[in-house]
């Protein structure tokens, strides 16, 4: 797999910040993302995971080191739309990136400013709304769907502009369970059937642990990068941070401070039924 | 109370005035705006009044959709009515008493304004229920772009009515959200002396611009991260069609223009 994004010794501040000192959001940040993957940020608030978002995608242009899309350098004001054409960016809120009344003209807004032939765009929308099952609704009003509705139309619009990098900036946190798993799905789906890279950032630790990569942010830098066994395996570091660890996870190692031989690197309810159900079989 | 509000509602309906194109359906309101003004005795009134009923009945609205909309202007209508009887000077004199007399002239043009009025709202309720938002501003954006010549941004100000259209409900849902959460907080809004009612929406109206400018803000990232640039080299996926069905109305309309002015040359001038 090839590189697609890279950080080169990336250190970011916002202006105007109070705190003259302590504002480095970023800290000689280096990171590579290979095409195809999909990798999860977790962090708590002022971490600066929406910032590495931000970064990627040349809405904020780091003040020292450099941020590389697809070898193009984001700070090429000349290059910034075709950056913004490759990675595309799903916010929080589903509501304040909706921009049109119909849920079809929403998905059209993209390939318009890209200047698409009427054709094609009607072809890209049509084919945007029906990987994210929302073809059904293309005549509706958006404020009259429900949040997962919602924030998959926001997906739509992104995947209408043919996008080789989708970045989601905790597109789950304002859903209902059913939003999120609805969310979830489609970002997997797209990920794995069309080979979109993703980057989700999250604080949902059982959306992270359905990642290839997971890294966990804190004070600007990444302080655990790895698969999620990997990863979620760092108890210590995890409550250090502030972050919670997948209560079956969390279970898995009461039990084996217990004396119970379980495996170190449980994620999810399955797989710690699997492993206690393996067990009581042993001791009968 | 605020849910009333009926600004670019849209009524999904398939009749042959929702698939007339956005500018002819501008063109034929603001026609019969004008030519609604132009009529000067009872038979061409007579005749606007037949339009209208017809254009109501052919786009397959509900007719209680358009009762709502006539509805809240009625307290305008009377009391547009009552200065015109008051004021309007000659005609036969009917009743006089202090310093008001009210004449045969001053009640045909306090009838001929309510009519007007009613017949404005109805005629651009048809325009905004038969007509997507989004054709509708594409359509404005399209009849004024030859003002591009004059350095006005016919672009932009059409994206600006989009948006407004597109947060109208966005922004009631968030005023239902902020009565309700001061409500709980022990806010009183429905008793008091005006001033006072006044008062507290205080405190609905403050959160509710922060937080349109907020929204504002996170808009603005949101449509920069999806390429947007203004108008420029920007395409449409729906390309509007002018169609015979369009050039029809455009011909029907002039001839009933010629009509008006006939019967206000024949048949005397009222008002």
């Amino acid at each position: 797999m090839d590189n697609y994004i890279e950080f080169k010794d990336v250190s970011f501040a916002y202006e105007n910040s109070e705190a003259a000192e302590t504002s480095a959001v970023i800290k000689r940040l280096n990171l590579t993302i290979k095409k195809g993957d999909f990798v999860a940020v977790l962090g708590h608030n002022g971490c600066g995971k929406s910032t590495l978002a931000k970064l990627c995608n040349a809405i904020e242009i780091p003040q020292s080191g450099k941020v590389y899309v697809d070898g193009i350098d984001t700070s090429d004001e000349d290059r910034l739309f075709d950056i913004r054409q490759k990675v595309g960016m799903v916010f929080q809120n589903p509501d304040n990136q909706i921009v049109a009344t119909i849920v079809e003209d929403d998905v059209a807004f993209g390939p318009e400013n890209l200047g698409v032939e009427p054709a094609e765009i009607r072809r890209r929308v049509d084919e945007a709304l029906r990987r994210v099952s929302m073809y059904d609704f293309r005549f509706s009003e958006p404020h009259k769907l429900s949040g997962g509705q919602k924030q998959r139309v926001a997906i739509a619009g992104i995947i209408a502009m043919k996008p080789e990098c989708i970045l989601l900036d905790e597109p789950t946190a304002m859903l209902d369970p059913k939003g999120r798993q609805e969310v979830m799905d489609t970002v997997k789906m797209l990920n794995r059937d069309y080979g979109i890279t993703v980057v989700f950032i999250t604080h949902y630790m059982d959306e992270a642990v359905k990642a290839n990569r997971v890294l966990v942010m804190d004070d600007g830098a990444v302080i655990l990068d790895g698969n999620p066994k990997q990863v979620f395996s760092h108890h210590d570091v995890l409550k250090r941070v502030g972050l919670d660890i997948p209560e079956a996870s969390q279970l898995a190692s009461r039990l084996r401070k217990d004396g119970l031989k379980i495996k170190k690197d449980i994620l999810d309810v399955d797989e710690l039924f699997e492993e206690i159900v393996g067990i009581l079989e042993d001791k009968s | 109370m605020l849910s009333d509000i009926t600004i670019g509602q849209y009524y999904k309906a398939d009749s042959f005035v929702h698939r007339l194109d956005a500018r002819s359906k501008i063109i034929l309101t603001t026609l019969f705006l004008v030519i609604i003004f132009m009529c000067k005795n009872f038979l061409s009134l007579a005749l606007m009044f037949v339009l209208l009923v017809v254009s109501v009945l052919a786009c397959k609205v509900p007719v209680k959709m358009f009762l709502k909309s006539v509805k809240p202007i009625i307290p305008i209508v009377i009391f547009t009515a009552v200065i015109n009887v008051i004021y309007a000077t000659g005609g036969t004199e009917l009743v006089s008493f202090w310093k008001i007399s009210i004449t045969t002239k001053g009640l045909a043009t306090a009838f001929f304004m309510a009519v007007r009025i009613i017949c404005l709202i109805i005629s651009s309720s048809i325009l905004t229920y038969t007509t997507v938002p989004t054709a509708l501003t594409d359509g404005i954006e399209k009849l004024f772009s030859p003002l591009k010549v004059l350095h006005v941004d016919v672009h932009t100000l059409a994206m600006m009515m989009t948006l407004a259209l597109r947060f109208i409900p966005t922004l009631i849902e968030e005023i239902n959200r902020i009565t309700n959460a001061q409500k709980a907080r022990g806010a009183d809004f429905e008793s008091g002396k005006l001033l006072e009612r006044v008062k507290a929406m205080i405190p609905i109206l403050i959160p509710l611009f922060v937080s349109a400018f907020n929204r504002a803000y996170e808009l603005a990232f949101a449509m920069s991260c999806r390429c947007y640039r203004g108008g420029e080299g920007r395409t449409r996926m729906k390309q509007p069609k002018m169609r015979v069905g369009d050039y029809m109305m455009l011909l029907l309309f002039a001839v009933i223009i010629a009509g008006v002015i006939l019967l206000n040359h024949f048949f005397g001038k009222i008002v």
